[in-house]
């Protein structure tokens, strides 16, 4: 590195020339401040150069520690966010990115922090600064790691209880009254194998807290707990604390639907930890203790608060038949898009020849698929609860109705099952989604029929004239029993069917109880496609138009 | 000694609080290690708190400009609903309200936040037709319907878009004018109050109902009280010697900024009822509105005054204040009661009363929090503390400048088009 400092100081007088070494290699140059008014000041700024700079790494300007928390748009080593260099691969020479970084230090930070126009930016990052108050209050051995909360802020605060799980020491803010609860516990397995009881002072507040608006003492907190809670709740919470019922930790949360900043109160029990030389007891705390908060509910964890339809969606239970190749990635939709509920029926065990194309992996060979689905979703989405039924539809339907269902996808490719649907269907009418593949995917098709239409034409199952390609009968559609001269396809095609199947699952899922007029939709790949796959493939004349693209998506209304 | 309402409700006041911090014993003890001429002393360290509290006053005032431009829009409205409407316009008059009137309008400790400007839209009911409380009210948001009016409970809001402020339109009639009845029914022990002159008849939405209500009035009220001496005037005499030993900074300047006692006590008042809802001390739902925090501070001062009580300091009458305002709520029938002073019959503590105690409980944890925040305060000595602490007991960022020196760095022209990341 040779930066060309009489260059830069002709440019920026108050870079200083002497270079300093700082750790990991980085090279320090320090920048005179200004005089500042009283309550803006910091005790140094400098630009640093980092190793590997300029092809392996960038310049940055670092403010004193004494700045962070007090001046936005610091992390929590001082280092400056909005002034950035450029980097490698932008044009610029290593001293016009230098340049670039001393001219946006000064006028997206410096002047700006004079003139007060950064003075509300904590405001609109207030989780990041939260973070750097928590990294700098954590220990290893603190009895409480981080607050999860399941459901939306209250209306009013209130003192409720809370689960402190442990080995890994992560407090739920809500009991097992609610179902998510449980659904997140479970999904953290030999990590949450003990529950212990806690108390949580949930307070909603109106505005993100910042540095200089947070609680910073025991005191400060206190004022909201007073002022806040019910004078019952209050004292139910002090009882808590006092020396004959020192056994519960007690948690106060501050959040709105944006924010959410979480402290664990001093006193509660001791805490035992495993360490690497046996269990070691750790007295509790004397200080607040700052915590990092996660937001779990189905609002956030599946949406980001932007898909107002969650909420009607986690009160659906949608019933799928068939897991294999299709059934099984669409269930990972439906349940990453929050359905509430999932009954999955199917009857067969996992084998080797599954896992190239579906959700499960070798772990599962051998095992119901049914159970290992459930298994798996169960774990990874608190949103969803799947429901396993290792059996045919047919037994399904023989011990079940469609009465509490809202849906039914099929996706078992079988006109059986079709058949008992139908059936099923005219005494509880439902919404149903029947989707398949063609042979190597050339086509994928979801037939999506409103409540009170049959599927049958008289005593015709219509799905082979809904198909998109003329298929000789060389060509194997059906797996044989036990042979492997199954025509296979890729996860990569299947994947543009699962798409189209999932959003018209998920339409159908959102109006189940709207009239709307039967379709079909369909993925039909072109004819350079086909003729990769099978000498002579012609298209039918509804979807001869896919023919000339490399994949083309088809509405038709349902015949 | 005098018996009026607010003296009485003083002495009651001043009987049920705790001992004042600037007469408290440390108090005292600080004073005497301060100086050996203790009032001197006293009135140097009053200095640089009043110093920062003015400070923190003047940045939390509305510039008169802004104001001015409010004004201008409620003009135009004033305009509007004079077209629109079939009464005459000489019927109509269009005063403003509240804490512009009163001189005590705030900014909003969050950013960008608008401030209201209450105008009330006074209609001589003599000269119209209309006695139904309903279509009067009615009539004048058809007449707004062009500018987007919301009603409330007793108001048109109007939210100029593009404006840091909002306007709230009430429409009223002159008491006078309204039958002996209909007088009865609103404040059936109605007798002619202090500013009986500016009452006036306004419709309270809910109840489909005449309310007495006398903006002007307390507008009046607040500035005939917070006239009324409250601090000796030998104390500039003493800072005017000060000066003269140059031995201290220039103090009697920058007390002016707080000698406008009860606006001061006013405005900052609300504003640290403002941060205890930033810092989620009390709900925002549940906050004393300004209208009992103007009406029991110029109680307050007003009985004092009565109760010929004199300060050495402005800091020592915010302080004072600041102590007694708990304790002049009235529980009457076991109903809260804020008595608006300038007319009979309107209760501005009335939410209170069907909110499970909800509204009270803030309104003391407000005052337990302003008390405790002035004690931080009252406990500092060295000016920098005192100014830093000031700042963020009342959420006052650090002051400004200091930049002008800044060199500006021609930035290096772009050379390529900048990379910009998908999504991932």
């Amino acid at each position: 590195m040779g930066l060309d400092l009489t260059y830069l100081r002709e440019r920026f007088p108050g870079l200083h020339p002497a270079a300093i070494s700082r750790e990991s290699g980085t090279t320090a140059y320090q920048l005179l401040l200004p005089p500042f008014p009283d309550g803006r000041e910091f005790k140094w700024a400098e630009l640093r150069v980092s190793k590997g700079f300029p092809d392996n790494g960038k310049a940055f300007i670092q403010l004193s520690p004494d700045a962070v928390l007090r001046v936005p748009h610091l992390d929590s080593a001082g280092v400056l966010c909005i002034a950035g260099d450029p980097g490698p691969g932008r044009g610029y020479s290593e001293d016009e990115r230098i340049l670039f970084l001393l001219h946006t230090y000064l006028e997206e930070f410096l002047k700006p922090w004079l003139t007060g126009e950064l003075d509300g930016d904590f405001e609109d990052e207030a989780l990041n600064y939260w973070a750097i108050e928590v990294t700098r209050a954590r220990s290893d051995t603190d009895p409480v790691r981080a607050v999860w909360t399941v459901d939306p802020p209250p209306v009013r605060a209130r003192v409720r209880s809370g689960l402190l799980l442990v080995p890994n020491r992560i407090v739920i803010a809500a009991d097992e009254e609610l179902r998510i609860t449980n659904r997140v516990v479970q999904s953290m397995g030999l990590s949450a194998t003990q529950r212990i009881g806690v108390l949580i002072a949930d307070i909603p507040i109106s505005r993100a807290l910042t540095p200089s608006t947070w609680p910073r003492s025991m005191s400060d907190l206190e004022r909201i707990l007073e002022g806040r809670l019910s004078s019952e709740d209050y004292s139910s919470l002090q009882m808590c604390h006092s020396r004959r019922r020192r056994g519960k930790h007690r948690v106060a949360l501050l959040r709105n639907t944006d924010v959410a900043l979480a402290y664990l109160l001093p006193g509660g029990p001791p805490t035992i930890l495993e360490l690497s030389r046996g269990k070691k007891t750790f007295p509790p705390l004397r200080k607040l203790l700052p915590l990092i908060t996660s937001r779990l509910d189905p609002d956030w964890t599946v949406g980001r608060d932007q898909h107002p339809e969650v909420k009607a969606r986690q009160a659906k239970h949608v019933l799928v038949l068939g897991v294999g190749a299709l059934g099984s990635p669409l269930i990972d939709h439906l349940a990453k898009a929050g359905v509430g509920r999932i009954s999955v029926v199917d009857a067969d065990n996992l084998s080797s020849a599954n896992i190239g194309r579906h959700l499960l992996g070798a772990e599962a060979i051998g095992r119901k698929k049914v159970d290992a689905i459930a298994q798996r979703i169960n774990s990874d989405y608190p949103a969803t609860e799947v429901i396993p039924h290792a059996m045919t539809t047919a037994e399904w339907l023989k011990k079940n109705s469609l009465g509490d269902v809202d849906a039914v996808l099929d996706f078992t490719g079988e006109p059986d099952v079709r058949v008992q649907v139908e059936q099923a269907r005219l005494n509880h009418p439902r919404p149903l989604l029947i989707g398949w593949m063609e042979p190597y995917v050339a086509a994928a098709h979801a037939c999506v029929l409103p409540a009170g239409q049959r599927w049958l034409q008289g005593l015709q199952d219509p799905l082979s004239d809904l198909e998109a390609v003329v298929w000789p009968d060389e060509v194997i559609r059906q797996e044989p029993g036990c042979s492997s001269r199954f025509q296979s396809y890729t996860a990569a095609a299947a994947t543009h069917a699962v798409a189209l199947i999932a959003e018209c699952a998920l339409e159908m899922i959102d109006h189940s109880g709207a009239v709307a007029a039967p379709i079909v939709k369909s993925w039909i790949r072109g004819q350079l496609f086909l003729d990769k796959h099978w000498p002579g493939l012609k298209h039918k004349e509804w979807a001869r138009s896919a023919s000339e693209h490399d994949g083309l998506t088809m509405l038709r209304k349902f015949p | 000694m005098s018996t009026t309402k607010s003296a009485t409700l003083v002495n009651y006041a001043e009987q049920a609080r705790p001992t004042r911090l600037t007469k408290s014993l440390e108090f005292a003890a600080l004073n005497q290690t301060f100086t050996t001429n203790s009032r001197d002393g006293l009135l140097k360290k009053y200095g640089h708190w009043a110093k920062a509290l003015g400070e923190a006053n003047s940045h939390i005032s509305v510039r008169e400009e802004e104001i001015g431009a409010a004004a201008d829009a409620y003009r135009q409205v004033a305009k509007h609903l004079a077209a629109n409407l079939s009464w005459p316009p000489e019927a109509i008059s269009i005063l403003t309200q509240g804490s512009v009137s009163t001189k005590t309008l705030i900014r909003s400790p969050n950013g960008g936040e608008k401030f209201d400007i209450d105008a009330v839209c006074q209609v001589d009911i003599t000269r119209i037709e209309a006695t139904d409380p309903m279509k009067f009210f009615e009539s004048t948001g058809r007449a707004l319907e062009e500018l987007e009016a919301q009603a409330k409970r007793r108001c048109w809001s109007i939210p100029f878009p593009n404006q840091p402020f909002y306007l709230e339109f009430t429409p009223s009639v002159p008491l006078n004018t309204v039958p002996a009845q209909t007088l009865q029914r609103m404040a059936p022990r109605y007798r002619a109050a202090r500013y009986e002159k500016t009452a006036l008849a306004v419709v309270d939405t809910p109840t489909r109902s005449w309310k007495t209500s006398n903006p002007a009035g307390m507008c009046q009220w607040v500035d005939d009280t917070a006239k009324r001496p409250l601090i000796r005037v030998m104390k500039m005499e003493a800072y005017t010697a000060d000066r003269a030993t140059a031995s201290v900074a220039p103090v009697p300047d920058q007390t002016v900024g707080i000698a406008d006692t009860l606006r001061v006590a006013i405005r900052l008042f609300k504003r640290h009822r403002d941060m205890c809802v930033r810092r989620g001390i009390i709900d925002v739902g549940a906050k004393p509105i300004s209208i009992i925090l103007v009406t029991l501070l110029t109680t307050c001062y007003e009985g004092l005054a009565d109760l010929n009580r004199s300060f050495e300091h402005p800091v020592e009458l915010l302080d004072e204040l600041a102590a007694l305002i708990p304790h002049l709520i009235l529980k009457l029938d076991g109903k809260y009661r804020v008595d608006n002073p300038t007319v009979e019959g309107e209760n501005f503590a009335e939410k209170w009363n069907d909110d499970n105690g909800e509204r009270y409980r803030a309104f003391m944890t407000w005052c337990r929090a302003l008390s405790a925040d002035l004690k931080t305060i009252l406990a500092l000595t060295e000016p920098q503390a005192i100014s830093k602490r000031v700042r963020e007991v009342f959420g006052i960022s650090a002051p400004i400048g200091g930049g002008n020196g800044l060199p500006t760095i021609q930035p290096p022209a772009p050379r390529a088009t900048p990379a910009s990341s998908g999504l991932a």
